[in-house]
């Protein structure tokens, strides 16, 4: 994927990029606004990776200009701004992401991914499937193999959020914004304790793994 | 303002005052000294005007009427009976002056030499001094003495002359003119020497004050502003900045062993970390080993923004930087989703978790918030309380009406004389040195309790289940909210 990094410390930019570069991706990098700016209009990227503070137009404005202009193009947007104020400020301007520093490379690059291979949100889905795990939208039912799995509420959200971004890392940070909505770290690891339970059903039952765990990152379901 | 600034020459023709004439006090205590001399000077000058008229008028009347009187003789009986009443009243030693000169001008008679040489106004009347012949043949000069007169010229071309002694009344006049010079001069000088005594007194006390602040920002931390205990306005000015500086003081006092506690508690993962690193680089082991070496790296260095986080988050709230409005919420409902969270974690560590909620409460709250300060609760029940213990969370209303959320353990519960203390950024009490944590969690709910305008308590618990200690009993008290 075509990645644009604006980012006015250098050396962030440069550490970013190389580890975007060794997940295969193509990187360029911005050190202020305006070039930002510029270089979003002129070429074509799947993702933009934007810092908040930035010399010569902050990250907001050059989102909300692009978004004014009509450009698409997912945003995630970098801040050591990190209360929900300064979240929803991001949101509104256009971004479809924050991520707040200091952050691990593995959070940014999950959200990267996960934000390049969104679904076009024009098309609705009522079924999701990966592999032989199907799940029903409307009719709130998931099969694996054809036999049902019965899931609490919660479960099937975690289960939903997991198959849309199948093949992809998800970090517990993640999981905790997006199926729970808090924006904080418990200091237990509770996210693992529902992993294993969704596993437990999805999974053991069937014998084969689809709800790996990737070290020092988050998870990832695969057929 | 920078100390190296050079020192500014004064300016020519800059009158330099002394230090005490450059207070406040002095120049307050001058000024009203100023507006007391100016004011008793305009009263004293209004007296000074309305004796002078009433003087005036009173000698030009007297004056008017001896000469009618005299005049009424003349008319009636001719010069002889005028000149005889001249005469008569002159020898008699009256206060009138008389002459009354022949059409020639020669003096018929009177008790003065010649007409006064100022001239008259149109009415006749004139203003004069005169000199008394001495007494009894001396020579020596009396002082020449103020006087009024009034001319007339008589039928025949006979000229005459009435006046009065007016200088017993000038001089009374000259001297209370003279007493309100003095006495405006007494209350400049007084106010002057007054004001540089009560300023003195003043600046010495203010000097006092603004001398600990020097000897603070030199560093001196501990100096405090010396007190009368009167009460008064520096007193209590004393009694503020003492107050400032001792809070000043306790804050740094924090933030200094706040920073010894993330230094030392940052130190041992760090330490951990390095460990493992140099371990797997060093034990040529197979790859497995080195990736096992650095997930578990990776995974402490989570742990560590965990913290930092945790910090900044909590500095944030504390700064009271995070001023988002409250929502009216149901807090059942806040609750009821942090449970659904924790409730496999508890089943997992093998402890027995409850869940009691009462329905149809509101508080105004912010959900991420009350979820957040819920979560470290259940945290801290979680990591304290043995396995096969109990956790309970409830939500009730409180006979005061108040909406209480609190978390019940079985642990060995929180002594009474330290549970001030645990609330606390970064103190971890001794017991609790070897688990994981940084002793932020209590601090942080705290935190969240004051922005929601709640109360924080710690009580003991329902016992332990260990048979050792209290158990331990947090509530978060919201005030009630009616919507």
């Amino acid at each position: 994927m075509r990645i644009l990094i604006m980012e006015d410390d250098k050396q962030v930019a440069a550490f970013m990029g190389r580890g975007l570069r060794e997940a295969g991706h193509v990187c360029d990098a911005a050190h202020d606004g305006e070039d930002g700016l510029e270089m979003a209009r002129n070429s074509q990227y799947d993702v933009l990776v934007v810092d908040r503070m930035m010399p010569r137009r902050d990250g907001l404005s050059v989102i909300e200009t692009l978004r004014a202009e009509g450009m698409a193009t997912p945003i995630l947007i970098l801040s050591a701004l990190g209360e929900v104020d300064d979240r929803v400020d991001g949101l509104k301007s256009g971004a479809d992401d924050y991520l707040v520093k200091p952050y691990a490379f593995a959070e940014l690059l999950a959200r990267v991914e996960v934000l390049a291979r969104r679904r076009d949100p024009g098309s609705v889905q009522t079924q999701l499937s990966v592999g032989d795990l199907e799940m029903d939208l409307l009719a709130r039912t998931v099969r694996r193999g054809g036999e049902d799995v019965l899931l609490q509420p919660r479960e099937f959200r975690l289960l939903e959020f997991l198959m849309r971004h199948a093949g992809q890392v998800v970090t517990r940070t993640m999981l905790l914004e997006k199926v729970w909505d808090y924006h904080f770290d418990p200091q237990t690891n509770v996210i693992d304790v529902h992993i294993s339970r969704l596993r437990s059903k999805i999974d053991k039952p069937f014998g084969s793994t689809m709800l790996h765990t990737v070290r020092g990152a988050g998870y990832r379901l695969q057929a | 303002m920078s100390d190296t600034a050079p020192i500014s020459p004064v300016p020519a023709g800059r009158f330099i005052l002394p230090a005490f004439a450059r207070t406040t006090a002095f120049r307050l205590t001058l000024l009203s000294a100023a507006l007391f001399a100016f004011s008793s000077f305009v009263i004293l000058a209004l007296v000074y005007a309305a004796t002078v008229t009433a003087g005036v008028r009173r000698a030009d009347n007297a004056v008017a009427q001896e000469s009618i009187a005299i005049e009424a003789r003349f008319r009636a009986e001719g010069v002889a009976a005028a000149n005889r009443y001249i005469v008569q009243s002159s020898v008699a030693g009256g206060e009138f002056l008389y002459l009354l000169n022949q059409p020639s001008g020669r003096r018929l008679s009177g008790n003065i030499s010649n007409l006064p040489s100022t001239p008259p106004d149109a009415q006749g009347r004139v203003r004069f001094t005169y000199e008394r012949a001495p007494p009894g043949g001396q020579t020596a000069a009396e002082p020449s003495r103020a006087a009024r007169g009034l001319i007339s010229t008589l039928e025949g071309g006979y000229t005459l002359f009435v006046g009065i002694d007016v200088e017993d009344e000038a001089r009374f006049v000259t001297y209370i003119l003279n007493a309100v010079l003095i006495a405006s001069g007494l209350a400049v000088a007084m106010g002057i020497v007054s004001g540089a005594v009560v300023s003195r007194r003043f600046s010495r006390r203010l000097d006092d004050i603004n001398a600990a602040a020097r000897e603070v920002m030199a560093g001196r931390l501990q100096t405090r502003a010396p007190r009368n205990f009167s009460g008064d306005e520096l007193d209590d000015l004393a009694s503020n900045f003492n107050d400032m500086l001792d809070r000043v003081e306790h804050l740094m006092q924090r933030m200094r062993s706040a920073g010894d506690s993330i230094a030392h508690d940052l130190r041992l993962p760090l330490t951990r970390m390095r460990g493992r690193l140099e371990a797997a680089l060093v034990e040529a082991g197979d790859i497995a080993d080195r990736e096992a070496a650095l997930a578990q790296a990776i995974s402490d260095s989570d742990e560590l923004l965990k913290t930092f986080n945790a910090v900044l988050s909590l500095s944030r709230l504390q700064t009271g930087e995070r001023r988002r409005a409250l929502e009216v919420l149901d807090p059942a409902e806040i609750i009821a989703d942090v449970a659904e969270l924790y409730e496999p974690v508890c089943e997992e560590t093998g402890h027995d978790f409850a869940l009691d909620a009462s329905a149809g409460l509101t508080i105004l709250a912010d959900r991420e918030l009350v979820a957040q300060a819920v979560a470290n609760l259940l945290d801290n029940a979680i990591k304290y309380t043995p396995a096969g213990g109990a956790i309970m969370l409830r939500l009730r209303a409180t006979s005061r009406g108040a909406v209480e959320i609190s978390v019940t353990d079985t642990g060995p519960g929180i002594p009474p004389d330290e549970r001030p203390r645990v609330l606390e950024r970064f103190v971890r009490l001794e017991a609790s040195r070897n688990l994981p944590g940084v002793g932020l969690g209590l601090s942080l709910v705290q935190a969240i309790a004051e922005v929601h305008g709640a109360e924080l308590k710690l009580d003991d618990g329902p016992g332990s289940s260990s048979g050792e200690g209290t158990g331990l009993r947090i509530a978060l008290l919201f005030p009630a909210h009616r919507a």
